[in-house]
């Protein structure tokens, strides 16, 4: 349809056509501006509960995609002055922003699939103290090696030489026959399932990688676009910083959700907030931040609200699992069976939710390599 | 010993087996008994010797046990075998975990223990579904637990031991299907690198080699060698393969499937990568791809190449074999899960690396290593998916899209590079002609990349096929008259044209006409010679074309001749010297003078134009032999006939004339000897004259 007004347009002579266009790009400049505002002010009416939900994140990426699209297609319909300097500099410019965020993307991806690792465990966890079933003491350890297999995973990486630590303290009071076993057991080099192999699932990113620091890098000298530039690029420029933006705080919130490696969140934001969608960006961001400052947050790998449902979970159930006497009680088993449903609700929550979140971190990923491409 | 499985779960994934609900009313009866009871039954002071014979009446007494409660409700009371057979589990695995004795050495007693293990976990699957005492329970479960863990640990000493991700020195002995001899990776069969077309400009700038611009071909022998490394992969001895089977039975059996999958997963993964890092594939972000080097990149590229046949024919297959072996006795929906995880994690690993070398900097030199990768995902990918049968059929259609995406992306920067090609084509114009009208190196490029090109001309087509979706497809393929128009063909015609078009505007630099049209001739030549060279080039661009052009050629030829040589053929015409000399008049004797002067002047003027012609034209290049040879006998055949006649007629006249060699110079030998010294790009100076 573009194609068939600019051909129009072209007909009726320069003048005209340069008359028209700027009219239109104009319009079209502001529809996206409010496009923006409209997506980040609906995110940021969130109530706390939902803030960083799986549910609210996977709203935050499909308003990016949409948002990236809308983009694209302006700079389809006025590709000429796209390709025009100072215009091609600051697309150039957006675009390395753009190759640091696949990175990320690859990243989290990585960080989803191990938090489908946790879900196994959760799996075996279920099993064990499966409700239908007698649960005696051989189901409990069961649950209890996999509770600390979780517990051990989903310490945040920065912390990684801790984990040593705690994985010697599995079983710390009721010690046993098979924890001797295991001390016992100096022949295998393996000493504990699954947790050192979780940690390197990553096929993506290099062990010295830094998600923080390609956030630092995809902000670095972000600023709204200078008048001149905004005159010499007919306004072209703006959309550009707005999305770049835009980009650095969905990659920053999705850092600040997925495990990741390395993902201290301290990263400013500098964004004025004289553009009527900096400031519902502005604030959410600011939430986030608040909420991963929170003492039960602060060692979090993730701030997705679904961890923290499983860490609560986990640390009841393991609080709970301590103080088991069998065979149980009706009233123990009750208690069991509430966290055991407790456990299960996250659980499902994550298997409905994590695959679409996975896919569309993916079409992030291929949105942002489709938009190089075409220009 | 039977082996045979009492639980299956359908899925990798969390699945309760449906079972009855504890009867309340038998809790008040059991409730007073503490967990204590039982802490001291697996103990290792009051081990028991291992007496088969006991082992074995247990084991009957266990069975008869099982056989009543599967028609029967259990009684409240469980047997005494049952704790027995529990307790004779515990020493088992103390020995195991103790390592008085190992697993995996001794069949007998290996089979002996899972055997228990069967037993007990068919007991405590019954014993968890019916109100019986709770202390038999305990002692069942508890067993059965330590018993799994110490499986599970087995497992992951077998999955970690290091030799299962490299070759092993006595391969034969070692775990592998028929899939070593299947395939071995096939090398990319095209594998040139090109320069880069502003190289063009640095060499023009320096001192024009020309030469080098013809592509070079480099011979890379890619890791043909380290793809042995790898021939054997996964490479478990038989035995390790035939024990986790076993394991796998046991667990899976147990209900410990998710263990046995998370552990098998985990290590399976680590080792394929590994894998891949010993076939000399390194991982890299996608930021460092888009900063890397080209010359770097290129070679990366390669590797990716063959890394990827190699995993996707030899790996996936080697994986596959030990899947099916491991989970020979399982539904066949566990190792299909596990594989497409894993198929699904590597591919589009390769993937990202793909659509990464897409987003650097397009550039035309690259798009034959870009078109390396998309008939690799063509070629290899892409059917081993769509063919992968059950196995893959978890992540089939994703992988299938993940996989055309690439190839669009491809496609795209492709075509892109075709406009770059076209565009650099269009905007190459420099101030300063090229001497001596020789070829232009970017005749030679361009013509180069062209032959090179066609190289890919199935590949090229598809992917040219696939960008045109829009109008232009349309209107090439309702165009009746040419229905098979090929897109490659019609892009190359383009760029043919293109390239015409600048040689044109260049060759208006030449302020000498005639020079011009040598270097119309020479670029003219080189491309047609090209053309026809290369048989694909040529079904390209088709007979048509090539007699278009040779017409051009033979145009040039005659403007040529017309430029350079009518003006010497001018001072040959006899016309008003043929009247005044052949008629001589003894009245007019200034006429005979006039005549002889003439005569002389004209001789002079020949002597003088062929003179400044043969040191202009002996330093033009034209570098075809062929053409050359024309050219001088064309130019012999011109001048020779018309200089010997008006020698042979007039140089009597001039005889008598004092410095007669003054005027005559030049024998029309010496003329065809000169002639044959021109274009030789070498500027002489006349002999000196014939005495």
């Amino acid at each position: 349809m573009s194609a068939t007004t600019d051909h129009l347009m072209s007909l009726r002579g320069n003048q005209v056509h340069s008359v028209v266009e700027g009219s239109s790009l104009e319009i079209e400049l502001e529809t996206f501006q409010r496009q923006v505002t409209l997506r980040f002010l609906e995110l940021a009416a969130v109530g706390n509960d939902d803030l960083l939900s799986l549910s609210w994140i996977r709203k935050l990426l499909d308003f990016f995609i949409l948002c990236q699209d809308e983009m694209r297609l302006i700079f389809f319909n006025h590709r000429a002055q796209v390709m025009k300097p100072p215009m091609d500099r600051i697309v150039s410019d957006f675009f390395e922003r753009c190759v640091k965020a696949l990175d990320l993307c690859n990243a989290v991806r990585d960080g989803i699939e191990q938090i489908k690792q946790w879900q196994r465990l959760m799996e075996i966890v279920l099993y064990a103290l499966d409700q239908k079933n007698i649960i005696g003491e051989g189901q409990c350890r069961r649950a209890k090696k996999a509770l600390s297999d979780l517990g051990n995973c989903m310490v945040d990486d920065k912390e990684s030489g801790a984990y040593m630590a705690l994985r010697n303290r599995s079983f710390g009071r009721n010690t046993t026959i098979k924890d001797h076993y295991q001390n016992l057991n100096h022949n295998s080099n393996y000493q504990h399932r699954s947790v050192g192999h979780f940690r390197s699932l990553s096929w993506s990113v290099s062990r010295n990688w830094s998600a923080a620091k390609q956030l630092q890098a995809i902000g670095n000298s972000l600023c709204p676009p200078k008048s001149n530039d905004l005159v010499a690029t007919c306004g072209l420029a703006m959309p550009v910083y707005t999305m770049s933006s835009v980009l650095l705080f969905v990659m920053w919130a999705l850092v600040a959700a997925i495990p990741c490696q390395d993902r201290r969140l301290s990263l400013h934001i500098l964004i004025p907030r004289q553009f009527p969608w900096s400031a519902p960006l502005l604030s959410l961001h600011e939430r986030i931040l608040e909420d991963s400052k929170k003492r039960e947050r602060k060692n979090a790998c993730g701030l997705l609200r679904e961890i923290q449902g499983i860490e609560k979970c986990v640390r009841g159930i393991n609080e709970l699992v301590d103080t088991l006497q069998f065979p149980l009680t009706e009233e123990k088993r009750e208690v069991v069976g509430q966290r055991v449903e407790d456990l299960s609700h996250v659980y499902e929550a994550l298997k409905d939710g994590l695959d679409p979140l996975e896919r569309q971190v993916r079409e992030v990923f291929h949105v942002i390599v489709r938009g190089r491409v075409g220009t | 010993m039977s082996m045979e499985k009492s639980f299956s779960f359908s899925s990798y994934h969390f699945s309760a087996p449906p079972r009855h609900s504890r009867d309340k009313d038998s809790e008040a009866s059991s409730s007073n008994r503490g967990h204590h009871q039982w802490k001291s039954s697996g103990g290792e002071e009051d081990l028991q010797p291992e007496d088969h014979d006991s082992i074995l009446r247990v084991s009957e007494d266990v069975d008869r046990f099982l056989e009543t409660s599967a028609t029967t409700p259990p009684l409240l009371q469980v047997p005494d075998c049952i704790p027995q057979l529990a307790k004779i589990l515990d020493s088992m695995v103390y020995r195991y975990n103790t390592g008085k004795r190992k697993f995996g050495k001794d069949e007998e007693n290996d089979e002996l223990f899972l055997a228990v293990v069967d037993r007990i976990s068919k007991i405590s699957a019954i014993l968890s579904t019916f109100p019986c005492d709770p202390s038999a329970f305990d002692k069942t479960t508890f067993s059965l637990e330590k018993a799994m863990s110490f499986l599970e640990k087995h497992l992951c000493t077998i999955l970690q031991d290091p030799k299962s991700s490299t070759a092993s020195a006595t391969p034969t002995t070692h775990y592998h299907g028929d899939f070593q001899s299947n395939s071995k990776p096939k090398p990319p069969k095209k594998s040139s690198s090109f320069d880069s077309l502003t190289q063009i400009q640095d060499e023009l700038c320096s001192t024009c080699v020309l030469e080098n611009l013809n592509h070079q071909v480099q011979n890379q022998d890619h890791d043909q060698d380290s793809s042995n490394s790898n021939q054997y992969f996964p490479a478990f001895p038989q035995h390790k393969v035939s024990l986790m089977n076993k394991i796998a039975t046991a667990m899976i059996a147990a209900g410990y499937q998710t263990e046995y999958c998370v552990a098998f997963a985990s290590f399976r993964r680590i080792a394929f990568k590994t894998a891949l890092q010993e076939f000399g594939y390194a991982s890299v972000g996608m930021e460092e791809i888009h900063k890397m080097q080209w010359e770097v990149l290129e070679g990366e590229i390669a590797t990716w190449n063959n890394t990827v046949r190699h995993c996707v024919t030899v790996l996936f297959n080697g994986e596959r074999k030990l899947y099916n072996s491991v989970f020979s006795n399982q539904q066949s929906i566990i190792s299909q899960n596990l594989l497409s995880d894993l198929a699904r994690a590597v591919i589009i690993h390769f993937l990202n690396y793909a659509q990464g070398v897409v987003l650097t900097l397009l550039t035309v030199e690259k798009l034959f290593k870009f078109l390396d990768m998309y008939e690799t995902l063509r070629d290899v990918v892409e059917p081993a998916i769509a063919n992968g049968g059950s196995y893959l059929e978890r992540c089939k259609k994703e992988l299938a899209q993940e996989i055309a995406t690439t190839k669009i992306r491809i496609v795209e920067s492709t075509v892109a590079m075709f406009r770059d090609l076209e565009n650099s084509v269009k905007g190459d114009s420099e101030r300063v002609p090229i001497p001596n009208g020789a070829v232009h190196p970017l005749t030679r490029y361009v013509v180069n990349y062209l032959e090179y090109a066609c190289e890919y001309k199935e590949t090229l087509e598809q992917v040219l096929r696939q960008c045109l979706h829009d109008d232009k497809k349309i209107e090439l393929e309702q165009d009746e008259e040419t229905p098979k128009k090929s897109y490659l063909g019609t892009r190359l015609m383009t760029i043919m044209d293109l390239l015409n078009l600048n040689l044109e505007n260049k060759s208006m630099l030449y302020k000498d006409s005639a020079l011009r049209w040598v270097f119309l001739m020479n670029n003219g030549r080189y491309i047609v010679q090209k053309v026809k060279g290369c048989k694909e080039l040529h079904q390209c661009m088709g007979d048509d074309w090539c007699r278009k052009r040779q017409s051009w050629l033979k145009l040039y030829h005659k403007n040529y001749r017309k430029d350079t040589w009518s003006k010497v053929l001018q001072c040959l015409n006899p016309d008003g010297l043929q009247g005044n000399i052949s008629v001589v008049s003894p009245k007019d004797n200034n006429k005979d003078k006039v005549s002889k002067q003439m005569l002389k002047d004209k001789f002079k003027s020949f002597n003088s134009t062929f003179e400044d012609i043969y040191k202009t034209q002996s330093s033009w290049v034209v570098s075809d032999e062929q053409l050359k040879s024309e050219l001088r006998a064309s130019i012999a055949a011109l001048v020779i006939p018309a200089y010997r006649s008006f020698f042979g007629r007039f140089k009597h006249h001039l005889q008598s004339s004092r410095h007669v060699d003054k005027y005559i110079k030049y024998h029309p030998e010496d003329i065809e000897a000169l002639i044959e010294e021109l274009f030789d790009g070498i500027a002489k100076t006349l002999p000196k004259r014939r005495s």
